[in-house]
Parts: structure tokens; sequence; C-alpha cells
């Protein structure tokens, strides 16, 4: 035990230069795309913006999720990674980069925000105290505050614990997460709500919240999946993490790919078969025009491929096919969100059917890229591990 | 032990013992008589269930009108009460299933029982459908696709029908999980037994099992691959029946958050059934090593957990009745919360969503009759919230000159207590009669049961 | 002598027993085995046993009952007996999907437990020779052993005690077969089997024929058939006359009946009658079909007076005689209401506007027959 402990002092603290390269030349691509996308198309590029927030949303805040997950469960598998997802979750601070250009474009965006639309339409008006532009930034200012002070502490107490390695530490943090787990319910809800349900003002589903969190849940695990094999195999990591820890890593991510489909499937299906116009005309967009077969596509896209992929045991313990299915996955949630909001460019722009392009391509760049790059400058010359953990011996022992 | 120590893992079988004082401390119940506490309980479940099975016999005799079931409020009592047992059923496949594949060692001391409790739950629950039927001696032929001389075939795209293929489904599959958990153990009690009848019967049910490794590796696969297949189940079972109410127009019944919220429902009212149950059995049979508080303390950790998410989806769905927009939705929402029900939907928000809460703090959590206390009245919550959407919604609906208010009869009462009767007459026999702890599986995760020294590393 | 089974040797650690079973695999032995009381995790390696199987028989089971469940659903709703129902389409998938997951899940968890059982197990089987040794008795509770077969190509007696003595077993049994047990036979015609069966037999035909001529008829079983409730033209002393319903008003009409004024009076019906339904060929259609029913028989398909009876019945005359032709449409209309001679009347069996719509087909068959050039224009 002793000499595990001096091992992890001298872990390799550096990671891969290539993340950070690869990272800057990403955000370098979808900042230059995205203010020419703007000067041009302003209204693509708002939509396309929205998309890029929900991922950037989804990798950073499912990252705190996850961390505070760890502690609230007393989890001890998932220890050797919580460092990571910590350092993961310092990508939620760069949401205001992609926020505030929608926040600024609400006008082209939601149709709520037009008051005498609002005044003409008894629903949106009905609506308003809700829907409304001061309290929208509001809530989105609340949410970036509330979960990046979470997001702080948590941090701030893992990394104090590297040195005292007190057991009191991690029963603060316990205490800390369950309050968290609230407001974390709250948030992520309203995210959803706020950016992508309000886009259709006049359609509502209970489900929304939970929808979106089935699909952050999937994508926050399977980036943390990805730089756990990346950094496992720079030798960031102790060589004990084996698959029984990506077996567990993999398992959650199938359990979340099939929770998202059981959550989709539960809202298409109620809303198809009670069959009233003030529901189902939000699917209507999405079964005409060519989007009928990107529906199609999706239950394939995020559900079925990922589940065959993840459904063998080996292929959850064999980290170049769980590569595969993290990368996956990812791209699957890229999709279920351009299919959640592009929908309402054809609605807001007149056009019709699905549009790709090189400003979709650009925003996924520019998301890829906040994320490699505000990763780098977080986790670099850190500990990897949680050292201090006292969880941590038992986690590295994990075995199935 | 008030504090946690994180280096350790936490420890659910209390007391060392030898892999033989397992099989004596867990065989014991059922060699000998019990005591006087097992048939005063015995006794008074007894009694419950009489008094159902007599209503249930004026029912058939006087026919349905003995109930309260009226217009509007065409759906009432029964099945209120067939949603509550189904979702006591969910806890026992969450716990023997769930827990499994996330590999909660704590689990393995109560799986057994709790999978006993889901198949005694769900066959309590099968009575409110089948005595619904009129005449349930023939209700497999309203029930079941089969060719037939009118050529007619079931309603595939009723929500009740799939109702039938899910509920039959969860029974069939659990009942299957709890006997292949058995076999090893019935072959202990085989190797145990001293008369020649015992013996037999457990011949007979243990199939000849040989604790052969070669069937153990097939075996374990087998469980795995159940505990895979019943997860989702679980899941299925109850957003099915979510989807009997949620696919219909009614306000307050149709809303896209039901099935999960419905799921969180059952597993968060099962786990206080569970928890109930444990706390009488292990007082009834001096178990209180082997269910220790540690269990019982992450079953209401558990109970919070659910708790608070029935929570957020009674959150959820006010906010968007009004966010909706929609009239009769946010109606039906007022009228829930201030309207004639109003007693029923307090009672059900303050059991399910306030008093749950009480167990953040660690005392009340780990005080026996505090913790029995708070499970009964969570119990008490979720029947009500059955209660609450089915009678609410149906009690006023698009129609004001058709609304009405719906009043239990005593046969209703009756019948109620009675579905007590029969779950809990059937969990004291099956925890006299069958050993109620997994004799193989709490074998195999007692100290020094595993070789230290054969790890992957090792190879 | 019984024969030998096998050398089984018990051993008391987990850990002894993980080396104990690599060597005896080491050495090359082939039938043998390893009893636990609880699995050991590892000896699946140490006894180099490959993979479970058990997986691909659920997904494979699972996914083919998935599949004929949708497509007997399928054939139900599409051509077995295609009906709309709730304004859904006729194949409703999202609706299918429900049965179609507990199908998968209820074969695939079934099946696949029947496949080890039954298969791999192939249980149930209580005259295996390790039954109620000691051996069993040991490893059931809280011993680890391993049992060498006598079928192994390896196997010596005294070579496999040696060995297993010197990897450290702690107690070495002969396990022989139970000669009892290995050859008992079960004859089916025991008599006591055979008694037993006629027995079961004949209280199985009893009870059912207690049931249903004796039981169904006491009360309360007889519910069903009687019942207080007051039938149809059953007596009744709640009224003076004793019957069980009302007597309607004086004058009462049905519903869309329309009384029959010329009973008795062809020349009134052959004056006063007009045709209230106009040769549409909608009509002239529903004549037809009627005329080929009911007037046919005698008349002969084209009205010629051409019976099918053969003789059995008097043959119909010709309706394209003058003295037809020139009947107005109310004569005729009478005629097959009323009946003539040995015709019958139609009114009970066909209705108003199937005798008025016969009257139009006769008309066109006349005209048909008896065509005139201004017809042909």
């Amino acid at each position: 035990m002793s000499n595990q402990q001096v091992d992890m002092n001298n872990l390799k603290k550096e990671i891969p230069k290539g993340i950070f390269i690869k990272g800057l030349i990403l955000l370098v691509i979808g900042i230059a795309a995205a203010v020419f996308a703007y000067q041009i198309d302003p209204l693509r590029a708002s939509f396309n913006n929205i998309i890029a927030l929900l991922l950037v949303v989804s990798v950073g805040m499912g990252a705190i999720f996850l961390v505070a997950l760890e502690h609230i469960v007393g989890a001890v598998w998932s220890v050797p990674f919580r460092r990571i997802a910590e350092h993961q979750s310092f990508i939620f601070l760069a949401t205001p980069l992609l926020a505030i250009p929608i926040i600024l474009n609400m006008h082209d965006i939601y149709h709520w925000t037009h008051l005498d639309a609002v005044l003409a339409d008894p629903i949106l008006y009905q609506k308003s105290p809700y829907l409304n532009e001061p309290f929208f930034i509001w809530r989105s200012v609340g949410i970036f505050v509330i979960m990046s002070l979470f997001m702080f502490m948590f941090y701030r107490n893992s990394r104090k614990q590297d040195e005292t390695k007190s057991q009191k530490t991690s029963k603060f943090n316990a205490v800390l997460s369950a309050p968290f787990m609230m407001l974390f319910a709250i948030s992520i809800t309203m995210v959803a709500v706020d950016y992508a349900m309000s886009l259709e003002p006049h359609w509502f589903s209970t489900i929304f919240g939970v929808y979106y969190f089935a699909g952050t849940f999937a994508t926050a695990i399977s980036v943390l999946t990805l730089l756990v094999l990346r950094l496992k195999s720079n030798g960031n990591l102790v060589s004990k993490i084996n698959g029984n820890h990506y077996y567990s890593l993999g398992g959650l991510m199938f359990a979340f790919t099939a929770f998202w489909m059981y959550m989709a499937f539960s809202q298409y299906m109620l809303i198809w078969y009670a069959n009233i116009p003030e529901e189902t005309f939000w699917f209507l967009p999405r079964m005409e025009h060519g989007w009928e077969y990107m529906s199609i596509a999706l239950i394939f896209i995020k559900f079925i491929i990922p589940f065959g992929l993840l459904l063998n045991r080996n292929s959850k313990m064999n980290p170049s096919r769980l590569k595969v299915a993290a990368y996956w996955i990812i791209g699957a949630h890229i999709y279920d969100m351009y299919w959640l909001v592009m929908p309402t460019y054809n609605h807001a722009s007149g056009t019709h059917g699905p549009v790709f392009g090189w400003i979709e391509v650009g925003f996924v760049a520019l998301s890829a890229g906040i994320i490699m790059v505000v990763y780098y400058l977080a986790a670099n010359k850190k500990n990897h591990l949680p050292i201090g953990d006292p969880k941590l011996q038992r986690g590295l022992d994990f075995h199935l | 032990m008030s504090t946690i120590d994180y280096t350790k893992n936490e420890v659910f079988v209390e007391g060392n013992r030898t892999l033989k004082q397992i099989d004596d401390v867990i065989i014991a119940p059922l060699d000998r008589i019990p005591n006087l506490k097992f048939f005063i309980a015995l006794g008074f479940t007894l009694t419950l269930l009489l008094i159902g099975t007599v209503a249930i016999g004026l029912s058939f005799y006087y026919g349905t009108g003995l109930w309260g079931n009226n217009n509007p409020v065409g759906w009432a009592w029964p099945i209120v009460n067939f949603v509550f047992w189904v979702g006591i059923g969910h806890a026992g496949t969450l716990i023997s299933a769930i827990l499994f594949l996330l590999r909660q060692k704590w689990r393995n001391g109560i799986a057994r029982f709790a999978e006993a409790m889901t198949i005694f739950a769900v066959i309590t629950a099968l009575i409110f459908p089948i005595i619904h039927t009129g005449r349930p001696w023939v209700a497999a032929v309203y029930l079941l696709p089969y060719p037939n001389q009118h050529s007619l075939w079931v309603n595939f795209n009723s929500p009740l029908l799939w109702d039938v293929f899910a509920v039959s489904t969860y029974f069939t599959v659990s009942l299957v999980f709890w006997y292949v958990g058995l076999i090893p153990d019935f072959a202990v009690l085989r190797d145990r037994a001293t008369g020649k009848a015992k013996k037999v019967i457990y011949s007979i049910f243990s199939l000849g099992w040989r604790f052969s490794n070669r069937h153990w590796q097939h075996y374990e696969m087998t469980y795995l691959i159940l505990a895979g297949l019943a997860t989702p189940l679980v899941l299925s079972v109850h957003t099915i029946v979510s989807f009997d109410f949620a696919v219909s127009i009614l306000p307050g019944w149709h809303t896209t958050i039901f099935p999960p919220y419905f799921v969180a429902g059952a597993i968060f009212s099962g786990f206080a059934m569970v928890q109930n149950s444990l706390v009488v059995i292990r007082n009834v049979f001096d178990m209180q090593d082997l269910i220790p508080l540690n269990t019982l303390e992450t079953m209401n950790k558990i109970i919070l957990l659910t708790g608070t998410m029935v929570g957020y989806a009674y959150s959820m769905e006010f906010f968007i009745a009004w966010y909706s927009g929609s009239q009769p939705e946010y109606f039906t929402f007022v009228n829930r919360a201030f309207g004639p029900y109003s007693w029923a939907y307090w009672i059900m928000f303050s059991c399910n969503v306030f008093i749950p809460q009480l167990f953040w703090i660690k005392k009340i959590r780990r005080s026996i009759p505090l913790m029995f206390i708070i499970a009964i009245f969570v119990n008490i919550g979720m029947w009500f919230e059955r209660f609450v959407i089915t009678v609410t919604s149906l009690s006023r609906d698009y129609l004001p000159s058709s609304w009405g208010y719906y009043s239990p009869t005593i046969t209703d009462i009756a019948i109620l207590l009675g579905s007590f009767g029969l779950f809990f007459t059937l969990t004291l026999l099956f925890t006299r009669f069958l050993p109620s702890i997994a004799i193989a599986e709490i074998k195999a995760v007692s100290e020094g049961a595993q070789p230290t020294h054969h790890g992957e590393d090792h190879e | 002598m019984s024969k030998l089974y096998s050398i089984a040797a018990l051993f008391d650690t987990p850990n002894s027993i993980m080396d104990a079973a690599a060597k005896v695999q080491d050495a090359g032995y082939e039938n043998y085995d390893v009893n636990t009381p609880y699995p050991v995790h590892g000896m699946d390696d140490q006894m180099k046993l490959r993979p479970s199987k058990m997986g691909y028989y659920t997904i494979t089971i699972g996914l083919t009952f998935m599949s004929l469940m949708l497509f007997f659903m399928y054939w139900v709703y599409n051509i077995d007996y295609p009906q709309v129902i709730g304004g859904k389409p006729l194949f409703p998938l999202p609706a299918f999907v429900p049965i179609m997951f507990e199908a998968t899940v209820l074969t695939g968890a079934v099946l696949t437990v029947a496949i080890m059982i039954i298969f791999y197990f192939k249980f149930p089987n209580n005259s295996h020779p390790l039954h109620d040794s000691d051996y069993m008795k040991a490893v059931s509770s809280d011993k680890f052993g391993i049992c060498i077969e006598a079928t192994d190509p390896k196997f010596d007696i005294n070579a496999v005690k040696d060995f297993l003595k010197s990897i450290g077993a702690t107690q070495i049994d002969e396990i022989y077969f139970d000669e009892e047990e290995v050859n008992h036979k079960n004859k089916v015609l025991e008599p006591k089997f055979v008694i037993g069966l006629i027995l079961i037999a004949g209280f199985t035909s009893l009870s059912v024929y207690l049931h249903m001529n004796k039981l169904l008829y006491i009360p309360p079983f007889d519910w069903m058939m009687v019942q207080h409730k007051v039938t149809a033209q059953d007596h009744s002393d709640f009224f003076e006359n004793g019957i069980s319903s009302r007597q309607p008003v004086e004058g009462t009409v049905a519903r869309g009946f329309m009384p029959y004024l010329y009973v008795d009076d062809i020349e009134g019906a052959s004056e006063n009658l007009q045709n209230p339904y106009p040769a549409t060929a909608e009509n002239i259609e529903l004549g037809k079909r009627k005329y080929l029913t009911y007037c046919s028989p005698c008349h002969g398909d084209l009205g010629k007076g051409d019976s099918r009876l053969k003789g059995q019945f008097p043959n119909g005359p010709t309706i394209h005689s003058d003295k037809i032709v020139d009947w107005t449409d109310g004569r005729l209309y009478h005629v097959i209401t009323e009946g003539q001679n040995v015709m019958p009347g139609y009114k009970k069996t066909v209705t108003r506007k199937e005798r008025w719509s016969i009257v139009n087909y006769v008309r066109t068959l006349q005209r048909a027959l008896d065509a005139k050039v201004e017809d042909m224009q």
C-alpha cells in the first residue's frame, strides 16, 4: 500500500500537449467560423450557437454532477477518476462565451421576446411571468453562478484533501452535494426549458428536462471516459486502473443510452397516442421535408448503434472499443441537439428541411475546441488522481 | 458507529461468522417452531385477509355496486390499489437486479427477501384487475390473444392490454429470478435435511444441484442476464401502468413525465414497504445482525432520494400545467391543491415530499421507531398519490355538469385491508418456510470468502 | 462391488482450492470438477473454462420472439381482422413497442433459464452419485472440493489419490455409483402407477361431471340462470293481466313502419299506388339483387318463366306477357307484397324499398327483352 502512495506522488503531471494544440486549432477555426457566420447569416449562426451551448453545458455541468454524484452515493470505483471529472467541470466556466451571443441575439431566436407577439397571443401572455427577457437572463446568470460556486467548492475541497488526507473533507463533500443535487435538478431543467424548449414557446413537455439530462449524463461520462483513456495511455494514471474500471464507465454509458431512449420514447409515445394538437405540432415539423429521415436516424444513432456497441461485456472492458463508443455517444448527443433546435430554425427562417454546412461544423469545432483547451488549462501539471482521498486505495483495488 | 471510515468497506453482515454458522443462522427459522411473536403477527394478518376475502366474496355475490365507483369516477380504489401494490413490487426487483448490476454489496442480505416481496406484491396487485373483470375464472379469455371462434383478437392498441403483458411478464420473470437464486439454497437445505419428507421436497426443488463450478459458471452468467433483463423490465412495468393514465387526454393524467415519475414513486413506496417489513421481520425472527442497521440506513437514503425525485415530478407537473397555458390543465392542478380533494393532495404532498426530508438527519435515519413511522407515512402518501391522480382528475373533468364527489364504501376499505392481509401473510409464511436470506450469495461476500492472491494483475 | 465414479478431495480454504484446481488442470486431467458452496471468483480461469455463452441464447431468443410478436400483431391488424381503433393507423408501431419489449424479456429470461437447466445442467437429476455423499454435504456447507472422475483418460486410482494428497487435500473419498439408483427403471406398467392413473382419471371425470351437471344448478352457483328479473313474455303478478310488460297504447305504430292500406284491395292498389323510388342505377341494382334472391327461382333469371326448380313447384308465369307489361306499378307492387294464387306475399321478408326496387327491376327487364328502336338511341 505504501509504495502505491509513493507512486502517486511521482505520477507524471503533464498531459499530452496534443490536446492543447488540437484544441487551439479547433478553437481558432471555430471562433473564425462563428464570427464569420454571425456576419453573413446571424439567424442560422445563433441557432447553431444554441447547439454548441447545450453541448458544452452537457460536458461541463454534467461533470459537476458526476463529481457530486460520487460524493453523495459514496461510490468507490469512480474515485480514481474524480479529479479528471473535476478538471472537466471547469469547462462549465466557458459557457458564458457561448451564452452571451445567444442572449444578444434573443430577438432573432425566441419568438416570446417580441412584446407585440406576446400581447397578441393569450398563451404567450399567460407565460410572460416566466418567459421574459430579464428573468431569462437572471436565470442564466443564477445557474452559472450557483453551479460554478459548487464546482469551485468541490474542487477546492478535493485539492485541500490532497494535502490533509482528512476524512472530514469527504464527509463535508457528501453533505455539500445534497443541496447541489436539488439545485442541479432545477438548473438543468431550466437550461433545457429556457434554451431549447422555449424555442417553440407554445410547446410544453414535463419530461423535457429529464430528456436533456439523459443526454447530458451520457455525454459527460463519455468525455470523461475519453479523458481517462487518453491520460492512462499517456501514463498520467496508475496502472491499477484496468478493465474493471472501464467496465463501470462503459456500463454507465450503456445505461444512459438506454435511459435516453426511455425518455424519448415516453415523450413521443404519449404525445403521439393522445394526439392533442397543442402538443403534436412540435413533432410535425420533425416529420416532414426530410426531417422524417433525421428523426428515424436519431433512434439508430442515439440508441440502437451505441446500444449494440456497448452490449457485449468485452466492448466495455476494451479501451479501443470503449473509445469508439464514447466518440459515438458524443456525436449522437450533438445530433440530438441539432434535431431539437434546428426545426425551429426552419420555422424562423422560412426554409424547409435540415440544413447542413460549414456553419454547423464550425460551431461544433468551436465547442470541441473550448472543451479541449479549457480542460488542458485546468488540468495540466496538476494531480490527476485525488491522492488524498481515503477511498482512493479501495477505488484502485476495485474488482468486479 | 457514528462516523464513517472512508478507507474501509462498510459492513453489511455483522458478526464475523464461518460459512457453517451462516447456514445455521439462516436456516434456523425453518427448523424450529416459531415463537409467540410470529403467531400473533400471523393471527393479525390472517384476520385482515379474512376481512378482505369476505368483502370480495360479497362483491362477487352482489356485484360491484358495493364499491364506491360511480359516474364520473369510474376508476377508483381498485386501480389505486392495483397501482399501489405493483409499485410496492418494484423495490424488490430494484434491490435484486439493479443493485446487483451496480454491485451494491449491502443488497445481498435482503435481496431474497425483497424478491419474495415483489412476487407477493404482484400477486396482491393482480387481485384487483382480476376481480374487476367480474368473472375472474374466465379472465384469461378476455385478456390473452388466442385463436377463437369469433376470430376476434385483443386490442393491442390498449394500454390496459399492455398492462396484462407487462405485469404477467414481470411476475413470471421475477418468479424465475427468485427460483434461480433459490436453487443452491434448496441444495443446502437438502444436504442438511434429516426428515425424509423434507429431503424429498428439497431434492425436487433443488433439481439435483451439485455446486459444480462448471455449473456455477453458467449460473452466474444467467443470473447476470436475468438481472440485466429485470432492470428494464421493472422500469417498463410501471411505465406501462403510467400509460394507462397518460395516453388519455384527461388533464392531470396526460403528461409526459408520468413514466419516470411513476417508476420513481414505485421505488419510493416499495422501499418504504420493504423497510417496514424488514423492521418487523428482524424483530419477529430475531435477525438483528443479519439485517443490520447499516442496510436499513442505506434504504432510508434511497427513500430520501426517490422521495425527492417524486417531489421534482410534482413541481414539474405543476409548473408545466401553468406554463402550458392550457386552461383545463391548470385548473386540474389548482383543483387538486385547493379543490374538494385538497385534503388528499396535502396528505400526499407532505407524506411524500416533506416527511422523508427528515432522513437528511443521520440520527433519524438510524432510529428504528422513527424510520418505521416515516416509512409508514411514505406508504400512506404514495397510496394517496394514486388516489389523487385517479380520483381528482375524473371527478372534475372537462364537463362541469357531470362533476361529482367520490367516497369509498366499507367494502372498498375491507378489500384494501384484505390486500394488506394477503401480502403480509405470504411474507410471514415465506420467512418461516424458505431461507429468507440467500445463503450462497451471503457466503460469497462474507469475510475471507474470496481467494486473495488470484487477481488479474497476478497473472 | 459397485462401480467407482470418482475420487473426491476436500480443501479448507478458497486459496487452497484455487491452487489445487490450477494444479489438476496443469496435470492434464480432463474429467474433473470443482465443487464450492458459492461461486469462487477466478475459478473459471484456473480451470481454463471458456466464457459462458448464455448471453447469445438470450439475445437470439429475445430478438426472434420480438420479431414474431411484431409480425403477429401486424398480421392481426392488417391481414386477419383490419380494424381502426382509436383513430390509430393499422400499423401503430409505437403502440406495439411495449408488447414487443415484454415479449423479448419474457422469452429471453424464461428460455435462457430453461436452456441452462435442461441442456447445460441436464437437470433435474437427483440420482447423481455425488448426492448424499459426505463430500456433497461438506461442499454444500463450508468445504471446497475437487472430484476427478474415473472416466478421465489419465485416471488411475492410486496415482490420483497420491496426487490429490500431494496438492494438499485434507480428506479424500472414493465415490461409487449407487447401483440401485443407477439401475433403477421407471416401470410404467407397475400396478400402483396404473391404479393411480385410473383413480386420477376417474376423479377428474367425476368432478367435471358433477361440476357441469350438478353444481351449476345448485344455488348460489346457478345465478347465471336464475336471476331476479322479469323477462319478456314472462308471467308477473305485478300487473293485473299477469304479463310481465305493458301493452302499447292503442294505435301505436313502430318507428319506421308504414301500414299497407290495400291488403285485400288489388284494384285500389293498382290505381292509387305510385312508385316512390325513381329508377336510378342504385335502386335497380338493389332490385336486381333482391329479384335474383327471391323471384328468380320461380320466374327465372330474366323473368321468362323458366323456373330453376324443375317442376318441384309450379312454374311462375313469364313477366314479359302483355298482361303483366300493362300492369301498373301499383299492381305489381301489390302482387309482390300480398302474393297471388300460389305465389306467397313477400312483405315480411323484403322491405318496402326493396319491393319497389324489384318493381323497377322488373320494368327494366321488360324493357330490355322487348327493346324498341328508340331505346337503342
